[in-house]
């Protein structure tokens, strides 16, 4: 049966290109972003261990248990300990450093490249010949006095930064103004990767970053021979035992490739999904090939048969030929990957992020991946044609035209379809009076989905002859072409709906992705502005740093402003979650939020008296005079709060409510500030006030001020993600479909030659035959559309109902614009499949009617 | 009845329904080059019933082909009516087709997705003209399809469908009707329907029929018998009967009446 299966795919290859490029479509996209995240790590890799190659042992203070700044000033990383750590055996170099983060200023006064653990800063610390060997000066002179820094040229150039000029920038609050003196390089891969590099002199660095006569880290380098982890031991028994201790250069090297690589971990969740969506359409594709090429080889099968062949050896054909099918798409697929993955660092740093640059890394896992899933899909998809196959009887050797499929057949499909349809229909339904967005009814909400969508796909090909005579009225109007080109789609409704399943799926999710997000996106619109009674809100860029608390004091001197309000972010840790709980005064609170509370009042609070947003209420089951138990910011003992009110969920307010004192005398940054909201006098919101209010905390980097507009805006920022999975699988759907339907007309214009033959001598011109199966296609198109808006947009408005109860403020609201996009594109790519299969319909002679 | 076989200059002659003059068809090129058509000359007068017959790849088909401007011939003209078919362009021999010339085929080729009336009005549909009642009853009356005008082709029998396609090149009033071994796919009873209907089309309706066919009998239905051989005309005979169709045809094979149909392609191979 080998060779009999060999020569079939030989004999079927150009039926079988279209299920190959299919199957290809989607291995690529799962080797190459298996490559392109073994390369990246790999590349990670060899980056810090370059940063650390000259480094065999950094000595750092430990952390004592009590924590906190007070550490800072009784470090004992001084000069004394480096002097000491020289003279230990093997350490060839001392080089102590003074680090943190400084988020810089460019020159236009925009912060620049301001990210976390993006913005370093270290202290310039010149050896014994006056350099610092880390920081190689390329031009201008090291920072020696309190005024001065450097900069690598990467940050130079970004920044549009010359020497001589001021720049603006901020450690951990206040901003400081320094001179540009010198320009160094680096070969740090977090600076290099797209992030900024600012030296101070040594005692201004101190003073940053550790306390003045104090370093950071003491990083030693071994002499020729001596082993890093041999060194370490030694440098362990100088060091004071609980205040200091020895890290080999190699463990750090591991440690910070593997934040980075988790910090880009995440680029690869995209492709992957690409590649599970375009599987599952392509699978649809395989079926139907396989099911067409056993319809087209009934008697060849029967023949087969007939002569002795079992039902297993038929079967076992086909399914050999799906196997050597779906090793040269796996193979092919792979190549394809490996191109995605040499491209996919580009593509993905287009934002700014750069990826290193590495040379692609082929492990034993992407080969697997691409051969199992290639091979395992292609062949349990022709699983199924493959049992039609064997139930060939060897009669039909001896018939002449295909038997229509049988009326229990099409029953049996009718029930089935019915009861998927009732059951995920009616799971649907039932959570439309779901009150939470809870896990439980997501589960139940996707698993409604799938039955939707597989009832959906069953019941297709019973609903093709009403619903393509339907749209045949459209295509009516083009005369006879139109309504052959009907006829002929409704000629096998199953091959029809077969074709028309991969645009029904993929316009499904697409229309559903595309209602949900647009639904959730405008109530995240009105929700970021619902709840704040401010007009500008000043926070800071990153989770690592707070507004510098003398700032609220300038803010609120500002001409313009009424009220300007601290907050105090943290965190409050209740049952098994952590809740996000805002530190506020309540005096001011009114002013600057809107809160809607269902009971209590925010006047109560105080220490030791919260307010909880009404989820926060409903999910610990905590009502207004109530008590919590909870722990509050760094503080790890829980106590018991008194909960003195119950508010509706409010993204200004989050999910708790606190005295600010209490918050800010627990947070991680104790007295730290991480919001001003300010209220201006009649709602003065301008360029004017903004620029104001930018210079009252001093133009730091390090904070934003954002008026509501632009916080409506930020918050829709969170649903581009999800736009860019919508279009990525819409291209992936259209992609497959138009494979499909290229691959179903070819295979359909093949069997029609005759007929075709005869319009053709009957005297339709050629224009007319290519009409006709532009015609089918487009049918054939629109009606997996169809279907899909209808099972897509029902989708959307079951599992919206189930978002409005969590969202206060959604709303269904239609994207016209994606959805009439979504089905021109449908349109458009029938109209296109259709053109090869088109152009050899209409080059067909009508002598094909009387060959043979 | 008599017509001289080679008319010297057929294109000239009044009442000509379609005429060949020099017509050479070659296939191939080289070592695989076949003559299957060698300067043939012939004339089909209007409200004539014309046969062509001879042995399996004598150029029979080939030359219904040209004549019918489905094929284009290697030399020599072809003319239906008064139009030269060399001149035409693809376009043109498409409408050509479709008003002026019907076609019944061996095989039917009916369009399986169309019902007995659609497919008999196809012509007219493609044309854009709407039928004329009264002539597409009379048609569809005198093939005995009145009953049977919403079946689809699945659903009629072999001769039925065949009975279709007379009315499909009937309904259009084509000048020359062309019919390539039309019972090739009958048993003799619904043959001898189909070719009852093609002679009294010919006789009431006053329809030229040129028809390709293997089967003496077939061939005692017509006006005029011409026979191929090697791709000439080499003789022909009036008013036939099946007996002396026979005998000419046992005369040309050298005994063995026996002339498997005309295969289109295993000339071409």
């Amino acid at each position: 049966m080998l060779s009999t299966a060999l020569r079939n795919t030989l004999a079927h290859k150009a039926r079988l290109v279209m299920t190959v490029l299919a199957v290809c479509l989607g291995v690529a996209f799962v080797s190459g972003t298996l490559v392109f995240a073994d390369s990246t790590a790999e590349a990670h890799r060899a980056a810090a261990s370059k940063n650390f190659a000259d480094i065999a042992v950094t000595v750092t203070a430990k952390e004592s248990p009590s924590g906190g700044a007070a550490d800072r000033r009784s470090s004992v990383l001084d000069d004394a300990l480096a002097r000491k750590l020289a003279d230990v055996p093997g350490v060839a170099a001392v080089e102590p450093s003074a680090d943190g983060s400084a988020a810089l200023n460019a020159a236009d006064g925009t912060p620049l490249r301001v990210r976390a653990g993006a913005n370093l800063a270290a202290a310039y610390v010149p050896g014994k010949d006056g350099k610092d060997s880390r920081y190689p000066l390329i031009e201008g002179h090291a920072p020696r006095h309190s005024d001065e820094l450097a900069v690598d040229r990467g940050t130079a150039a970004a920044g549009r930064f010359r020497i001589g000029d001021t720049i603006t920038l901020a450690t951990d609050g206040p901003v400081l103004a320094k001179r540009l003196v010198g320009i160094v390089t680096t070969e740090d891969t977090r600076v290099t990767a797209g992030g900024t590099l600012a030296l101070f002199g040594k005692a201004t660095a101190q003073k940053l970053f550790a306390s003045p006569g104090h370093y950071t880290g003491i990083d030693l380098s071994a002499a020729p021979g001596t082993d890093q982890f041999e060194l370490a031991r030694r440098v362990t028994d100088v060091l004071p035992a609980d205040r200091a201790e020895a890290t080999t250069g190699a463990a750090q090297a591991d440690q910070q490739a593997i934040l980075v690589d988790t910090l880009t971990r995440g680029y690869a969740k995209l492709p992957l999904v690409f590649a599970g969506v375009s599987l599952f359409i392509g699978s649809f594709l395989i079926v139907n090939t396989f099911t067409m090429l056993v319809a087209r080889r009934t008697r060849e099968i029967a023949l087969l048969r007939a002569i002795g062949a079992s039902r297993r050896q038929v079967a076992r054909s086909v399914l050999l030929e799906a196997l050597l099918v779906g090793l040269v798409a796996s193979a092919a697929g792979f190549l394809l990957g490996l191109g995605i993955a040499s491209v996919l660092p580009d593509v993905l740093s287009a934002d700014g992020n750069t990826l290193p640059h590495g040379p692609l890394v082929i492990g034993p896992r992407p080969v697997v991946a691409a051969l199992g899933v290639g091979v395992g899909v292609t062949v349990l998809a022709a699983w199924l044609p493959s049992r039609r196959a064997a139930k060939v009887a060897p009669i039909e050797a001896m018939r002449t035209a295909g038997q229509p499929p049988s009326a229990t057949r099409s029953r049996t499909r009718a029930v089935t379809g019915l009861a998927l349809l009732v059951l995920g229909a009616g799971r649907l339904v039932s959570l439309t009076g779901a009150k939470d967005a809870s896990e439980e009814n997501l589960h139940r909400a996707m698993l409604g989905c799938a039955l939707l969508v597989a009832a959906l796909i069953v019941l297709a090909p019973l609903l093709a002859a009403p619903v393509i005579r339907l749209t045949g009225r459209l295509t009516g109007r083009f005369g006879i072409t139109g309504h052959l080109a009907r006829e002929n789609a409704l000629r096998d409704p199953r091959r029809t709906a077969a074709t028309a399943a991969t645009l029904l799926i993929s316009t499904a999710l697409v229309a559903g992705l595309a209602v949900i997000g647009n639904s959730t996106g405008q109530a995240l619109d009105r929700q970021a502005a619902a709840g704040l009674g401010a007009d500008y809100v000043i926070s800071s860029r990153t989770t690592t740093t707070g507004v510098d608390p003398a700032a609220v004091r300038r803010v609120a001197d500002a001409s313009g402003v009424r009220t300007a309000t601290a907050v105090t972010d943290s965190t409050l840790f209740v049952g098994g979650g952590v809740r996000d709980i805002s530190g506020v005064d309540p005096g001011t609170v009114n002013d600057v939020m809107k809160l809607d509370f269902v009971s209590g009042s925010v006047k109560e609070l105080g220490p030791g008296r919260i307010a909880v947003s009404s989820t926060v209420a409903r999910e610990t089951g905590v009502t207004t005079g109530g008590r919590l138990n909870a722990g509050m910011g760094r503080n790890q003992e829980f106590e018991k709060y008194t909960v003195v009110g119950v508010y509706k969920d409010n993204p200004i307010a989050q999910d708790a409510l606190g005295d600010r004192t209490e918050v800010a005398k627990n947070s991680y940054m104790p007295g730290s500030v991480q919001r001003i909201l300010v209220r201006t006098d009649g709602s003065a919101v301008s360029k004017t006030t903004e620029k104001r209010l930018r210079t009252a905390v001093g133009n730091s980097p390090l904070v934003k001020v954002q008026d509501r507009e632009q916080l409506v805006d930020e918050a829709a920022g969170t649903m581009a993600d999800l736009l860019k999975v919508m279009y990525g699988m819409l291209a992936i759907g259209a992609v497959i479909g138009a494979l499909g339907i290229v691959n179903t007309l070819a295979m359909s214009v093949a069997e029609r030659t005759r007929e075709i033959g005869a319009l053709r001598a009957l005297g339709m011109d050629r224009a007319g035959i290519r009409r006709m199966i532009r015609l089918e296609a487009v049918t054939v198109a629109a009606f997996g559309t169809l279907l899909g808006l209808a099972g897509g947009l029902f989708g959307a408005w079951a599992v919206g109902s189930l978002a409005g109860g969590a969202m206060e403020q959604y709303s269904l609201t239609l994207p016209w614009g994606t959805l009439l996009l979504v089905c021109l594109l449908s349109l458009a790519v029938g109209a296109i499949a259709a053109a090869v299969p088109a152009r050899r319909a209409a080059a067909l002679s009508p002598l094909e009617a009387v060959a043979g | 009845m008599t017509v001289d076989p080679f008319p010297p200059h057929p294109l000239h002659t009044p009442g000509i329904a379609a005429a060949t003059a020099d017509l050479t068809k070659v296939y191939g090129r080289g070592d695989t080059q076949v003559v299957a058509l060698d300067r043939v000359s012939i004339g089909f007068r209007e409200g004539e019933f014309t046969a062509i017959m001879g042995p399996s790849g004598c150029g029979k088909s080939t030359l219904m082909h040209c004549a019918a401007g489905l094929d284009s011939p290697s030399s020599g003209s072809v003319r239906i009516g008064t139009t030269e078919l060399g001149t035409l362009g693809d376009r043109q021999l498409t409408r050509l087709r479709r008003d002026r010339i019907g076609f019944i085929f061996q095989a039917f080729n009916l369009l399986p997705t169309l019902t007995a009336l659609e497919n008999i009005t196809l012509p007219l549909t493609l044309a854009g003209r709407r039928p004329e009642r009264q002539w597409l009853d009379r048609v569809v009356s005198m093939v005995g399809l009145a009953q049977r005008l919403d079946h689809r082709p699945a659903q009629l029998s072999g001769g039925q469908q065949q009975r279709v396609a007379v009315a499909r090149a009937l309904v259009s009033r084509p000048a020359i009707v062309f019919g390539d071994e039309p019972t090739g796919n009958l048993d003799s009873r619904a043959g001898a329907e189909v070719l009852g209907f093609l002679r009294d089309s010919v006789r009431e309706l006053g329809q030229t029929v040129v028809m390709v066919t293997h089967d003496p009998v077939a061939a005692g239905y017509a006006d005029r018998v011409v026979f191929l051989s090697d791709g000439r005309l080499v003789d022909e005979m009036a008013h036939p009967t099946p007996d002396r169709v026979l005998d000419l045809m046992l005369r040309f094979s050298g005994g063995s009446p026996q002339t498997p149909a005309c295969d289109a392609r295993s000339r071409t191979s």
